[in-house]
This record gives C-alpha cells, sequence and structure tokens, in this order.
C-alpha cells in the first residue's frame, strides 16, 4: 500500500481525500498557498507545506514547488484531487518521473482524453457512438462547412484542447459557421494555446449523462451507474442526481458497455468519467472523459456504498479493485447532490468572505463534503465552491424530501450561498417530474443578471 | 521570469554535457543548475554558528554565541518567527530546502554579524534539484538565520533576520 501520500489540491476535495487516506493508514501531507493557511486541509493533514503566494499559478498550479513539497517530506505518492493539475498528462508525467507514484491514470490516457478530437475517433473506432461530425480537427472552413451541410444544422465548433464547455461555438447556419470558424479558432489559441477546432451536431436540448468507471491495473473495467448532471449554468454543474429517471435498466446496460469500451479504448486504470449527450429518443453520444475523481462523485457512492476514493488509492498501489469480480455494481435508492456555492443565488456574483456562523445538517441519509467551519474566511482566490450536501433516499421523492429538510437546516451565515437556489429548483415541476434538460437552469437566470 | 520548461531543458542539456554547473540570467532571475559532479549538498553537517527556531532540531544542533545586537528569538502564534522592532526579514519564495553554502565544502554564504548589500546571495534554497540563490533585499547586517542547513523551508517561512543599515 502506498505509504504518503501528498495531496496537490485544496478544499473540500483535499479533505475527501484526507478521509480515505486516514481509513486506510496513510500518512498525508497538505500543501496550501499563502491564504490558505487556515484553510481546514491543512489542519486535518498530518503534515503541510505552504507553496506559494495566494495565486494558483504561483502555488496550486506550480509544478516545480508542488514536487519540492513532496521530496522535502518524503511522500511516495500524489492525489491530484480534481482541477488545478488533475489532467496535466505533463504534471502525471513529472510526478512518476520523480519516482513517485500518480493517483489517477497514466499520462498517457490523460493526454488522449485532453484531446477533445482525439478521444473522439479513438472511442469511436471502439464502437462507442459519437455525434455526427468530423473524423479529426478541422482543416479548414471550406471543410467545416462541407461537413455541416451533410449532417445539418445546427453545429457545434469544440476546441480539441478544450472540455468542460470551454472553447465553443454553436451556428445554426451556413453564415453563422462561416463567421464562427476563425472565431472559435481564436479563442482556442487564447485560451489552450492550440488552434484546433473540430465539428459535431448540436443537439438542441440534451440530457447530460454520465457513467462513473473504475478501472484497476489488472485488466478490470467496471461502471457503477450513471449520474444525471442536465442541471447547469454555463456548463458549470449545480445539481447532481442519481440514478436518471430518463434511463430504463436495458438502456443503463448499454451506455454503461459503451463507457467502458471508451475508459478500454484509453487503456484506463483508476477512477474516472465517461460523458454522454441523451437525446429524448433515448439515442446517446459520447461527449468526452474526465480523467479524474469528480466533485459529483459522492452521488455514486451514496447509492453504491463504494468508497471511489479509496479503490482509487488501492489501485494506485497496484491491487485490484475491492468490488466483487463479476457482478454488477447494485444500485440502491436515490441521492441527489447540491452543489453550494458561495456566491449571490440570483445575480450569481461570488461571495467570498468570513463564515460568521455555520450549523451543517444531520440525520438520516445526509453527508456534507465541506472545509468550512465557523470562523473561516473563504479567500477570493479560488472556486466558489464551499459544500457538498448529498442526500440519500430509499427513492426519487425521499431523496427531494430529504435535501429540502436538509437545505433549510443548513446555515452558513456571514456570505451569499446557492442554498436558495436549490429550493427553489426543488419546488420546479419539472425538476419533481424529472423533466430535465441542459436548459432548465435558462428560466433562472434573470435578464441581465449575468 | 523563466518558465518551467525551459528549466527543464537546461536540467537535461546540463545532465547531458558533463558539465558541473551553468548560471543563466534572464529576465531579472537568475537559475544555476549544477550537473550530478559538484552537485549533491545533501546531508552536510555544518559546524557554522545557526539558530534553530521554529521546528524541532537535533539534539547537537550548534547555537551561536549570543551577541551583544542579537535579540531573543520571539515565537508568534503559528510559532513562526515574528518580525520584530527594526529588523527585515527575508523569506523564503519557494518551497524547498534550504542551504547556507555554494557546495558541502565552501563555506558559508553569510554568517550572523556580516554585513550584506542588497543584491547580495544569503543562501540556496533547492527545489527539483534546482539550486536557486536568494539574495537580500535590503542592506545591512545579519541578525539571525533562521533555519538550520539542509532543513526544508516553506514558502514565506523566514531565513535571515537583518538590521538594515
Amino acid at each position: 500500500m502506498l505509504r504518503k501520500v501528498l495531496i496537490a489540491n485544496r478544499g473540500e476535495i483535499a479533505v475527501r481525500i484526507i478521509q480515505a487516506c486516514r481509513e486506510l493508514g496513510i500518512s498525508t501531507v497538505a500543501v496550501h498557498s499563502d491564504a490558505d493557511r487556515d484553510c481546514l486541509h491543512v489542519e486535518m493533514a498530518e503534515e503541510s507545506v505552504c507553496i506559494g503566494g495566494p495565486y494558483s499559478n504561483a502555488s496550486y498550479l506550480n509544478i516545480s514547488s508542488v514536487i519540492a513539497a513532496a521530496e522535502i517530506t518524503g511522500a511516495d505518492a500524489v492525489h491530484p484531487g480534481y482541477g488545478f493539475l488533475a489532467e496535466s498528462a505533463h504534471f502525471a508525467e513529472i510526478v512518476r518521473d520523480c519516482g513517485m507514484t500518480f493517483i489517477g491514470p497514466s499520462p498517457e490516457a490523460i493526454r488522449l482524453m485532453g484531446n477533445k478530437s482525439a478521444a473522439r475517433a479513438a472511442v469511436s473506432a471502439a464502437g462507442v457512438p459519437v455525434l455526427p461530425g468530423s473524423k479529426e480537427a478541422l482543416q479548414s472552413r471550406k471543410e467545416a462547412l462541407e461537413l455541416a451541410e451533410g449532417i445539418g444544422y445546427p453545429v457545434i465548433l469544440k476546441a480539441s484542447a478544450g472540455g468542460g464547455g470551454r472553447g465553443m461555438r454553436l451556428a445554426f447556419d451556413e453564415r453563422e459557421l462561416r463567421g464562427a470558424f476563425d472565431t472559435a479558432r481564436n479563442e482556442a489559441e487564447k485560451a489552450f494555446g492550440d488552434p484546433s477546432v473540430y465539428l459535431e451536431k448540436y443537439l438542441e436540448r440534451p440530457r447530460h449523462i454520465e457513467f462513473q468507471i473504475l478501472a484497476d491495473g489488472h485488466g478490470r473495467v467496471i461502471h457503477l451507474g450513471e449520474r444525471e448532471c442536465s442541471i447547469q449554468r454555463r456548463h458549470q454543474k449545480l445539481l447532481e442526481e442519481a440514478p436518471s429517471a430518463a434511463l430504463s435498466p436495458e438502456l443503463r446496460a448499454e451506455m454503461g458497455r459503451a463507457a467502458v469500451a471508451a475508459a478500454r479504448a484509453a487503456r484506463y486504470v483508476s477512477a474516472g468519467t465517461v460523458e454522454f449527450l441523451l437525446g429524448p429518443d433515448g439515442s446517446f453520444h459520447f461527449m468526452e472523459m474526465n480523467t479524474r475523481i469528480q466533485v459529483e462523485h459522492p452521488v455514486t457512492e451514496m447509492v453504491t456504498g463504494v468508497d471511489l476514493v479509496k479503490e482509487q488509492l488501492r489501485i494506485a498501489a497496484g491491487e485490484r479493485m475491492s468490488l466483487p469480480p463479476r457482478r454488477a455494481v447494485p444500485i440502491n435508492g436515490h441521492a441527489i447532490e447540491f452543489r453550494i456555492n458561495a456566491e449571490d443565488p440570483n445575480t450569481f456574483a461570488p461571495s467570498p468572505g468570513l463564515v460568521e456562523r455555520l450549523v451543517l445538517p444531520g440525520g438520516p441519509g445526509v453527508r456534507v463534503d465541506t472545509h468550512l467551519y465557523t470562523g473561516y474566511r473563504i479567500p477570493p482566490y479560488y472556486d466558489s465552491l464551499i459544500a457538498k450536501l448529498i442526500v440519500h433516499g430509499a427513492d426519487r421523492a425521499e431523496a427531494i424530501a430529504r435535501g429540502r429538510r436538509a437545505l433549510e437546516m443548513l446555515r452558513v451565515e456571514g456570505i451569499r450561498t446557492s442554498i436558495r437556489l436549490h429550493l427553489r429548483i426543488l419546488e420546479d415541476r419539472d425538476f419533481v417530474d424529472g423533466r430535465l434538460d441542459t436548459h432548465f437552469m435558462d428560466r433562472y437566470l434573470q435578464p441581465g443578471g449575468e | 521570469m523563466f518558465k518551467f520548461d525551459e528549466i527543464c531543458e537546461l536540467i537535461r542539456l546540463v545532465g547531458s554535457s558533463g558539465v558541473a554547473a551553468v548560471e543563466i540570467e534572464h529576465g531579472g532571475s537568475r537559475v544555476r543548475i549544477e550537473g550530478v559532479a559538484s552537485a549533491a549538498p545533501v546531508e552536510t553537517v555544518r559546524t557554522v554558528p545557526v539558530v534553530p527556531v521554529g521546528q524541532p532540531t537535533p539534539a547537537a544542533a550548534p547555537v551561536s554565541a549570543p551577541r551583544s545586537d542579537e535579540l531573543a528569538p520571539e515565537e508568534g502564534p503559528s510559532g513562526a518567527p515574528t518580525e520584530e522592532e527594526g529588523l527585515h526579514h527575508v523569506t523564503s519564495p519557494i518551497v524547498g530546502t534550504f542551504y547556507r553554502a555554494p557546495n558541502p565544502d565552501a563555506d558559508p554564504y553569510v554568517r550572523v554579524g556580516d554585513f550584506v548589500e542588497k543584491g547580495q546571495v544569503l543562501c540556496i534554497v533547492e527545489a527539483m534539484k534546482l539550486m536557486n540563490e536568494i539574495e537580500s533585499d535590503v542592506s545591512g547586517t545579519i541578525v539571525k538565520v533562521f533555519p538550520e542547513n539542509a532543513q526544508p523551508v516553506e514558502f514565506g517561512e523566514p531565513l535571515f533576520a537583518i538590521r538594515p543599515a
């Protein structure tokens, strides 16, 4: 087993990883920026190292400082969490070259799935359905126009190096596509340092359905069911649930097989997520693979009882995953995660500052993953996610009722949070009936509030 | 500032060329990379006087003779030394390993009581085999050296107390 893990992250996910390490008897090293001395992960880890200034570039994204911290503390493995360096193939490579274990997939798998057009080609070759579009990155505007003519508008241009909803341009007709091509390339160059774009058919009202994957170094690749993540604002997920109301057992099995095939195509090892767009007619298409543990992983943990972070640690140590062989992972009940952000529930403006009072809900079926405590000052430099409230119920109705009472019992005073927004979503008729698509949140966006 | 990739490239160059060390100054920052032959200043016991503070130190840690102009170390709430009246602290700009001398056989860059000019090299902080020379940002007299030689230091950790001239 691993001996000492350095967590190259902060906040709630760093705390989550420390929990898993402790249960497995692994020592932990927290790294933190100058602005994060009082962050909970620093207190919870056995050792901590300040690695740089407040801005991420000077600390959590600074590879040499993270590696130096691992060297001076004698860590034998690095867990990147999500965000920051989690999907940097370069970082994974350096960790490996320095003789340490990167807790995640190989640099090769990260690189393949990080290039969205290459990933599309690789999974398509493995028989996974992809949206009609370009096989690889587009060479010219002419090629884009010809392709769009063939598959029909609307189409979407996406940056090959993008992902997570960034670097995309929509075109409803030829005129728009003519204009969008150069803009998309320029934006991709600016944002990712790579102007390559590819083209796909644009689905107007899809659901975002993703499958949790676990793969170990002994050739076993399994899925742990789906997560419904259609409730998003600007491609940022707000609320996730499992299972999805839209999946029959047959469709679940079919999409699960496709997700496993996608992971196998990348020779994937560790926990990962395969994202699909699901049409109203039940057709599904590969969108991208996220080569990390995800924010919303607790939803799957609640309905499967599997500790995904502990499995990641076991797999990184070269062990087999601990799940019983030759059986599909059973899904029990229903879980919903509410992302609690430090932001105004109407305007979505960030709201950092002092947490004057914090009361966490408890009781049956309630889990809170957070780094908050009363008296903690949320710094302005990082992501606004401050807590994840996850509820589990025997069925969706119970999970919704439990979610409502838990949100009402959660008190975060001194800052503005997204708690009230979640309560509004739970009142929404379409949500209660499970009628979701990725445009669900549009109705909550005030004109001019963006 | 050097880009990380550029530094990696330099390390590869030094490693494959067999030269002992290379030092490059560019855009206001300077890196010094030492090859295998001359590197490894690690785990050497220095006999130069140092004042250990902060982390628990080995029993045999040498302590400097008290000087008339030296103040007793003061512990802040976090255990880190606080800046005393009139003293300037030079803090570590990076996380890494603190070395007082350019190599194990050399004299330390500075000792308590030395007068240093602004821009003078005070010590090395090694991160990922890179020897980063830390310069003084004031002119004045060294009053205190906080870490022990070869001790890990964090970003922002005080290295030297200097009484500005």
